[in-house]
């Protein structure tokens, strides 16, 4: 553990190394991220500004929403999207047996190697957006809600690095994982709103097989006091336990997946 | 002396789906998912000693790759037991890879972006190199492999010659007990050929550095390894010295006899007719000890000879000669 620990700030260090060999195309990419995402934000808070509310949140919870939202995504894809989208080529071409000759856990390799500083952009403007919504509502930070709200905060981005891993080690067997990133978004793209809005059974199923109502939604109605559908008083407890839960279950997969794979071609 | 790798009856079956032609059979391959074994290795064994230099031969296809894949851990085998440095290399994969360097022709495992000594650099972290050791096995290979005016250089600016000897430069660094090559030289220009195999058959014999190669080029195997295993379709075809192998190519060169008009019919002792054009004539010599004057003199004066073209067979063919012939010539070294 203590020898994985003393290389991932190398593996670290050579990917940003990676990075500063195009610092124009770093910076106008972070750019272009932020203003992608305050785009659609814009355009929520149009919505709202003509609607008032959105399932009983008013603009600056819905900002809180979007901000924990981005956060916690940015923070759990850092060390797993761009890695595990880009498996399928990484099988096909043959990449992935290269990882596989090297004396260290090949999950640790692909996260750290290709740990995404693109985020950048996006954890600044959810950093801002945060800050903007928090003193913009009336929240009583007791020491405890601080603690739920990172502990929360981690926990669903530690949900995001499961889900990610989980779908780009099927590529270990299937080859093909990609189409699976698009149902995953497609779910992201509703976590972003809350979850009351939504038909019963789309309820359920952000809850349970495609859990991304923790992502967003659950925490921020926990530190909001919204009530929480489904899950009621469980939902504070729920959402800590959700992220090292989805943890356990990539793991398991993630081995499953190795020690089935096959490679693709000679 | 106890082998250094021990393969016992090692197999590996993939299992594929049944694909029907046309858009009626894709549809129906989304409800019926009948699969098919495909045996991509197929009960080989062999024993290699420590320091040896062996060529892994063989067509595409042939299983070489998923060999070589089982012997680094990166595939479990489905059947027998494979043993690599006293350990099965799948369940053990990390240690295994501790102690094994592995370079592949065909892709890249230093940081394209990044001057070549990053690479090296990271690679001592991930295989825990002592500096002091480091630094004696940097300043070795660097002159070894020529490799002092690029070290610093971004690897996408190089060629892929110096690409090469900066692979296997990498891969000897944490100094492994066993080189595992796969196809080092394809693409390689003759200058950079050389010296790969030059440099790799001088770490065998002086650093006494176990090599498994593979490859498609004869020359490869004839530079480096006394030692050859041929397959094909999964089988072992013939594991034994290079020279045992030489005498059974030899018998395979091919001659074409091209006349000014066709001559009718020409039966040789020294050679055995293949096909007739016509005018073009196409043998197979018998006997590797048959000179291109024997059989001259053989057809003597008079047929309105105008060209005479004598081939060394190419691997693919002689491998499939040789298994449709000998199927059961494998045998120790």
């Amino acid at each position: 553990m203590s020898s994985i620990l003393r290389v991932i700030p190398h593996l670290v260090g050579i990917h940003i190394r990676t990075h500063m060999e195009y610092r124009g195309a770093l910076l106008i990419g972070w750019i272009a991220q932020a203003i992608g995402y305050a785009g659609i934000y814009a355009s929520i808070a149009l919505l709202l500004a003509r609607f008032e509310n959105l399932g009983g949140w008013t603009w600056p919870q819905m900002a809180l929403l979007l901000a924990f939202h981005l956060l916690a995504y940015a923070l759990g894809a850092a060390v797993s999207f761009v890695q595990f989208r880009d498996m399928e080529e990484k099988v096909r071409l043959g990449t992935f047996d290269a990882i596989l000759v090297k004396p260290i856990g090949p999950w640790t390799f692909l996260a750290f190697s290709g740990l995404n500083i693109e985020y950048g952009g996006h954890i600044a403007l959810a950093i801002g957006l945060m800050v903007w919504s928090v003193s913009s509502l009336s929240i009583d930070w007791s020491p405890g809600l601080v603690l739920y709200f990172l502990a929360a905060l981690i926990s669903a981005a530690m949900l995001t690095a499961a889900l990610m891993t989980m779908i780009g080690a099927t590529a270990l067997i299937w080859v093909r994982s990609r189409h699976l990133f698009a149902i995953y978004f497609g779910f992201w793209e509703l976590a972003r709103y809350p979850l009351n809005i939504f038909p019963l059974p789309l309820q359920v199923m952000m809850i349970t097989v495609a859990p991304l109502g923790f992502l967003a939604f659950i925490p921020t109605a926990v530190m909001l006091g919204k009530p929480v559908p489904i899950l009621g008083d469980f939902a504070p407890l729920a959402s800590l336990l959700v992220g090292p839960l989805f943890v356990l279950i990539a793991m398991a997969h993630w081995r499953h997946c190795l020690r089935n794979y096959q490679g693709a071609g000679g | 002396m106890s082998p250094i790798i021990s393969a016992t009856g090692v197999g590996k079956t993939f299992r594929q789906l049944k694909r029907q032609s046309g858009f009626g059979g894709a549809l129906k391959s989304l409800f019926s998912r009948d699969y098919t074994d495909i045996r991509a290795v197929d009960g080989i064994s062999f024993a290699i000693n420590a320091g040896e230099a062996v060529g892994y031969l063989g067509p595409n296809g042939a299983g070489k790759s998923t060999m070589i894949k089982m012997m680094t851990g990166i595939l479990t085998p489905s059947a027998g037991t494979l043993s690599v440095l006293g350990r099965e290399p799948h369940a053990h994969r990390m240690t295994n890879a501790a102690e094994i360097g592995v370079v592949f022709g065909q892709r890249s495992q230093l940081w394209w972006d990044l001057p070549v000594r990053d690479s090296f650099d990271l690679n001592r972290h991930i295989y825990d190199i002592p500096p002091a050791r480091f630094a004696d096995n940097l300043r070795y290979l660097t002159a070894m492999l020529d490799m002092a005016s690029y070290l610093d250089r971004p690897v996408r600016q190089l060629s892929l010659g110096q690409r090469m000897r900066a692979e296997i430069a990498m891969a000897l660094l944490h100094d492994p007990k066993i080189l595992f090559l796969d196809e080092p030289t394809i693409g390689l220009d003759v200058v950079a050929k050389d010296a790969v195999r030059k440099f790799l058959a001088e770490i065998n014999r002086e650093r006494g550095t176990t090599i498994i190669l593979t490859t498609h080029d004869l020359v490869d195997i004839e530079e480096i390894c006394p030692r050859l295993i041929m397959v094909d379709d999964g089988k072992l075809l013939f594991d034994g010295e290079l020279n045992r192998l030489r005498a059974s190519l030899g018998s395979r060169r091919r001659l074409t006899l091209e006349f000014a008009t066709d001559p009718g019919p020409i039966a040789l002792t020294t050679a055995t007719l293949t096909a007739d054009e016509g005018a073009a004539k196409h043998f197979v010599l018998d006997d590797e000890t048959v000179s291109l004057l024997d059989v001259l003199g053989e057809l003597g004066r008079g047929h309105g000879l105008k060209d005479v073209k004598l081939e060394e067979p190419d691997i693919e063919e002689v491998i499939r000669t040789f298994y449709l012939n000998k199927p059961n010539l494998a045998s120790a070294p």
